[in-house]
């Protein structure tokens, strides 16, 4: 078995220093590592962006991202929006306009939609829909989605 | 005080049932804090992978394990060897005739009868070492001609699947109403051909994961499962296992989708039962995407031949169909091969008056991934040969396809009315559906239009889809016939604690419906406490003695029912033991928002000073009264037939005549289901039911190569559509009270995915009826719309 | 669907990434954005024996002016691309073709170099470096060198690297004034490999036609320039008339596969309709039109 690799990351603003198996997934090392199972698993080659977090700011799969390829890196997962009981914007739209079912995407389509949201001030509809096109959801049909998405740039 | 005509409601009060209350799931879901299957974490728990066959078809011979055992952080290798010694195989009984049934097995032994069906399993600490030791396996396989062909399977001479068994076909059935040869000799219309419906699979964001846990000491067994059914499995497990129900617990907890595809018991959750129990540890698998697509149980896979023969006024005289289902390599339990093949004969028919109809089915069993629910069970197939019929007979007469619909639709007048198939619709707004639909997308305007894109050339479409189903089924139909099981009702229990929260158990298991959410609005309301203090418990076996899960839109009309019934009587037990407490009559006792209150003077009490009284104050209540208003209730509900639920699809298409692509323009569902009780949560369900109908109809395919490979086994190839391939959605519901269920609730899980493909076929077919084509076969992907337009034109350019 | 085990090393130059390369017996594998090697990993296509990391070697990202072109780093990221006012300015016909490369969260770490070396055949970027002549600057033990894009792809996820180069730059020379572009693209879902695209550059001088390009992907085991066309085109009128044969003559020209998306005979008839469309696009952006 190939050695252990070092890696130090920031994970919602806390510091891990950890050795880890180079072929360690970076959605594995936050699911199984960190118990930050709030990043879900659903393809494991790139094409359904449940596993979405933000690395540097950017969304990224975690799915396609080497743990030590983030060395040094800043993750912010779903865990490090809004709490239980104070959710951000983003998350509170996504509940007043029921843009949720099962759950399953949802933690990687608000990470998509934030990233979205930071670098776009105004997307059209079709740009919206573009944009979280590599997310999948099975339960949505993406319409209240969209509508949260949209509801959360607009204010 | 008024009251509603099915009792108990105070109207005065703000409504919660028809609210659109936000769910009371999200906030965990929102947050990462969910809890799935894979997110349990259970010390010393080991990882299950599988070797599965990568042959369709074959004899098992020597299985080498000897490598893997060896490999780092292995436990153990096992085959059926050990699996059947350690289970008893499971058969989806039936009482047709006619019928054959097939084991369910934790692992293949003797012969693979599809590929990716598992054969040795893998223990190890992790799961990825668990996949290192698989590549130690070595398989000695016999190779077995592969059965991929539905109709060949069918022959007589075929290779046969199951050597007990006398060949393939596993259900035969045949069945009608009236004399459909004469009507059909006599018609002066007919229309007809053969439609294809091919292989999808229900493709849940959550691939399937199980986590069994033996505890050693009390000799019981958990196990966490991303299942829509944990008491169909749980009670399957009792014999699978040999323990007592008491020492078997399914939880189902957060569940990422199912759509039908979590609905079955599968050999994985029998697998890690037997193992766990063996190893005296935690044992996980967790289906990855490939593993999910192959294995988990695939639907909507049936060739039809239909007949339809109309009067020279548009009259629909008789129906004629022969059905041949391709229910691949196992009859599924617990619904058996029949539940797919017969649901789409027995509702052929439709929401039309048909006086004479007759369906031949056949089930048969090819090397594919078992056939098992998918959400719209038959009925997107029965809709769309329907749907398609209907508009090839308007073509012929020269008729709206509004028009021909609307002349043949069950009227008013006629509910009850039962169809050839023997389905009985009650009362449901066929015809108000399609008349809303028609006006809330502008038909003539868009008809107009129509004309005038195809003046400039532009190939613009406009299909109507209209059907029927049966939702909420009680005892007296079940969900499939002669099964073992009782899916017609729902008991509920809800307690008033000491503390004085309300929690209300049910057999459901919510799956992303939002039932926790409708459920309390249903407990709140009528009970009379606030949405918050209600607290639901499901998707747990323990939750109540029997349960079957969520399945067939049947859990807002059952469990909702069997919700308002013990609420009901809950309900009067606290406004008896408040009218002790307070000294007021009974019939002066308020209870509303959680708060009980004696009319007419300022004694209040919350219910947690009535819970204490009832409770720890011994001497407040007289003992007999005491007894008789203890904080709980338990009561059942049975729908005995169920209840109609009925929509009109409208869609408008666009095909560009360069390449084929298809953009849907517009999408107008009118849908009468019943009494809505969360007006957001039916609206996603019917947005999400039409998303998965575009994906039936433009885009998913399991597809099959001749030697039954799946060459569809990642989500790049099996193509579910994103944000940018489903158009905003344009919804109406009729809002009208179901007259033979309790609460007026109709199910509506389902009919989103029943409609769209049928109303997407016809549209295309409008699209192209210059052409002179028809669409006959789903899903019309840009390749089958290029191979459909260059016959019609080469046809063209060789008769011109 | 886990990947195999592996060594890693992260690489500090392009001399260490060359050593180590070297070093593996051609059993190493380079990963940057790692979007296009990780997917193969997890289905255990490949099993490398060390995943050396170029990504953090400096100097491998940035767009600059060379004086005769855009000189690009292997290691910028797809969005880099896609939102570079320099790209935007001298090549617009790459954003565009950027924006077709899959989703952001695959475009915020795929690179250009990586898109190249694993010479996907339906994938964008390759297309984009044979249009627009790029010059592919690879270093290895032996030194450096450049390759044209047309000679860099071989066959489906082959190129001309050998086992230990590296691709260090991509340069593309500047086009003419008043060039056009076009660029199409049809793909199954928003962001899917195309089943076929096309893009082509049209370039007038005193109205009249200097140079023309047209290139394909999806249609054959590597990305296309489809010379023959390009010779009907140039000196023509440019008409409709010339586009349609230029159209016959991709079709007649491309040897496409047949797979569970789309049949050879579909995708040779998409491009046809395509190489049209980017053709009438090129024309109109080169007589000035938007």
């Amino acid at each position: 078995m190939a050695d252990k690799c070092r890696v130090r990351i920031t994970v919602n603003g806390v510091a891990y220093d950890q050795e880890v198996e180079p072929r360690l997934l970076l959605a594995d090392f936050l699911r199984e590592d960190l118990d930050l199972t709030g990043t879900h698993v659903g393809c494991e080659h790139g094409v359904c962006g449940a596993c979405t977090v933000l690395l540097n700011g950017d969304s990224v799969r975690s799915c396609l991202c080497l743990t030590v390829q983030a060395d040094g890196a800043e993750i912010t997962t779903v865990e490090g929006l809004g709490t239980v009981d104070n959710l951000n914007s983003l998350q509170q739209k996504f509940r007043e306009h029921h843009a949720l079912q099962c759950g399953f995407c949802t933690p990687g389509m608000l990470m998509t939609a934030t990233d979205l949201l930071s670098k776009n001030e105004n997307m059209s509809d079709e740009e919206l829909r573009e944009g979280l096109s590599g997310n999948l959801c099975r339960c949505t049909g993406y319409e209240h989605i969209v509508n949260a998405v949209r509801a959360a740039m607009n204010e | 005080m008024s009251k509603s005509s099915d009792g108990g409601i105070d109207l005065t009060r703000p409504k919660i049932i028809g609210a659109p209350v936000q769910r009371l799931e999200d906030p965990r879901l929102l947050t990462g804090h969910g809890k799935f299957t894979d997110d349990v974490k259970l010390r010393g728990t080991l990882h299950v992978a599988l070797r599965r066959s990568d042959h369709a078809h074959a004899r098992i011979g020597t299985i080498d394990t000897a490598e893997a055992e060896e490999m780092p952080g292995v436990v153990g290798v096992f085959t059926a060897e050990l699996l059947d010694a350690l289970t008893r195989p499971v058969f989806a009984t039936s009482k047709m005739k006619d019928y054959h049934a097939t084991p369910v097995r934790a692992l293949a032994g003797g012969k693979v009868r599809f590929a990716g069906e598992p054969v040795v399993a893998v223990v190890a600490q992790s799961r990825y070492l668990a996949e290192d030791a698989l590549a130690g396996i070595e398989i000695d396989y016999t190779p077995l001609e592969p059965v991929v062909d539905p109709e060949e399977a069918a022959a007589d001479n075929a290779v046969k699947l199951h050597d007990h068994l006398p060949g393939n076909v596993l259900v035969a059935r045949r069945f009608g109403v009236g004399d459909v040869e004469q009507a059909m000799g006599d018609a002066p219309i007919k229309v007809g051909g053969r439609f294809r419906f091919h292989r999808k699979t229900p493709t849940a964001l959550e691939a399937r994961s199980y986590l069994a846990d033996y505890d050693q000491g009390t000799r019981a067994l958990t196990l966490y499962a991303s299942t829509q059914v944990p008491g169909i499995v749980r009670d399957a497990l009792v014999e699978v296992l040999d323990m007592p129900g008491s020492k078997l617990r399914v939880i189902a907890g957060d569940v990422g989708g199912g759509f039908g595809g979590k609905a079955s018991l599968n050999p994985e959750e029998i697998l890690v039962c037997a193992l766990s129990r063996h190893l005296g540890r935690p044992v996980k698998w967790t289906a990855d995407r490939v593993e999910d697509l192959i294995s988990t149980s695939q639907s909507f896979d049936e060739i039809v031949d239909a007949e339809l023969a109309v009067d020279q006024d548009g009259t629909f005289l008789a129906l004629k169909a022969d059905i041949l289902g391709d229910v691949g390599a196992f009859s599924i339990y617990p619904w058996t091969a029949a539940l797919e093949p017969m649901q789409v004969a027995g509702f052929l028919p439709g929401p039309y008056r048909v006086p004479n109809f007759s369906a031949n089915v056949r089930a048969v069993a090819t090397n594919k991934a078992p056939m098992g629910p998918y959400r719209g069970v038959g009925r997107p197939i029965s809709a769309f040969v329907l749907e398609r019929l209907v508009d090839m007979a308007a073509k012929k007469l020269a008729m709206d396809p509004k028009e021909i619909r609307l002349r043949n639709f069950v009227k008013e007048e006629e509910f009850p009315h039962r169809t050839g198939s023997g389905i009985v619709w009650d009362r449901s707004g066929f015809t108000e559906c399609l008349e809303r639909a028609a006006d809330a997308i502008n038909y003539p305007a868009l008809r107009k239009r129509q004309a005038e894109a195809r003046a400039d050339g532009r190939w613009l479409g406009i299909g109507i889809a209209s059907y029927a189903e049966l939702t909420g089924i009680g005892s007296r139909l079940s969900a499939a016939p002669g099964m073992p099981i009782n899916t017609g009702t729902e008991s509920a229990t809800i307690s008033v604690d000491s503390s004085g929260a309300v929690t209300a158990h049910f057999g459901i298991a919510s799956h992303g419906q939002g039932l926790e959410t409708t459920l309390a609005q249903i407990v709140a309301e009528e009970m009379g406490v606030r949405l918050e203090d209600v607290e639901i418990v499901q998707g747990d076996t323990s939750a109540v003695a029997h349960s079957t899960g969520t399945y067939a839109s049947r859990s807002a009309v059952i469990a909702g029912g069997a919700g308002t019934l013990t609420a009901r009587t809950l309900r009067g037990k606290i406004i008896e033991a408040a009218s002790h407490l307070l000294d007021v009559d009974m019939a002066d006792i308020d209870f509303a928002d959680s708060l009980i209150s004696a009319r007419g003077t300022n004694k209040t009490m919350s219910l947690r000073e009535l819970a204490r009284a009832v409770y720890s104050q011994m001497g407040s209540l007289p003992g007999d009264i005491r007894a008789k208003v203890d904080l709980q209730a338990s009561e059942f509900y049975d729908p005995h037939f169920g209840t109609t639920t009925s929509a009109t699809h409208l869609a408008a298409v666009e095909i560009d005549p360069e390449t084929y692509e298809v953009s849907i323009e517009k999408f107008v569902v009118v849908e009468d289901c019943g009494r809505v009780i969360n007006p957001m949560i039916v609206d996603g369900q019917v947005h999400g039911g039409v998303a998965q109908g575009i994906g039936a109809a433009l885009f998913e395919e399991v597809v099959h190569d001749v030697t039954g490979q799946n060459i569809s086994a990642t989500l790049v190839d099996y193509v579910i559509p994103s944000a940018a391939e489903v158009p905003s959605m344009e919804v109406h519901h009729l809002d009208v009270e179901a007259p033979s269920t309790l609460g007026g609730y109709r199910g509506m899980g389902e009919g989103g995915t029943i409609g769209a493909p049928a109303a997407i076929a016809n549209a295309l077919n409008d699209a192209l009826s210059h052409l002179g084509v028809e669409i006959m076969e789903l899903p019309m992907t840009p390749e089958r719309l290029f191979q459909v337009i260059s016959a019609a034109q080469d046809g063209e350019a060789e008769s011109s | 669907m886990k990947p195999p085990p592996f060594a890693y090393v992260t690489a500090e130059s392009i001399e260490h990434a060359v050593a180590e390369l070297a070093r593996s017996d051609g059993e190493g594998k380079l990963v940057a954005g790692g979007q296009s090697l990780m997917p193969m990993l997890n289905f255990r296509l490949l099993e490398p024996s060390v995943l050396i990391d170029i990504g953090k070697i400096p100097d491998l990202t940035g767009i600059s002016e060379t004086g005769d072109g855009l000189s690009i780093g292997a290691l910028t990221r797809h969005v880099d691309l896609e939102t570079s006012h320099l790209i935007a300015q001298r090549f617009p016909v790459l954003t565009e073709a950027v924006k077709h490369v899959a989703h952001i969260a695959i475009r915020n770490r795929g690179t250009f170099g990586g898109s190249l070396c694993h010479a996907d055949p339906a994938a964008e970027l390759p297309m984009m470096a044979v249009l627009l002549d790029a010059r592919i600057c690879v270093s290895g033990q032996g030194g450096n060198r450049q390759i044209p894009a047309d000679k860099f792809f071989l066959g489906a996820l082959t190129t001309d690297l050998e086992e230990e180069e590296i691709v260090t730059r991509i340069d593309l020379p500047y086009l003419p004034e008043s060039t056009g572009w076009g660029f199409e693209e049809i793909s199954r879902r928003s962001g899917d490999f195309a089943l076929a695209a096309a893009a082509a550059t049209v370039s007038l001088v005193d109205g009249k036609i200097s140079e023309v390009r047209l290139a394909v992907t999806g249609v054959d085991d590597l990305p296309l320039r489809i010379r023959a066309a390009e010779d009907a085109l140039r000196g023509s009128e440019l008409d409709d008339a010339v586009f349609s044969s230029a159209s016959q003559i991709v079709r007649d020209a491309v040897n496409p596969n047949s797979d569970v998306h789309a049949s050879a005979d579909y995708r040779r008839h998409l491009i046809g309709v395509l190489v049209g469309r980017v053709l009438r696009s090129a024309r109109s952006r080169a007589r000035g039109g938007a």
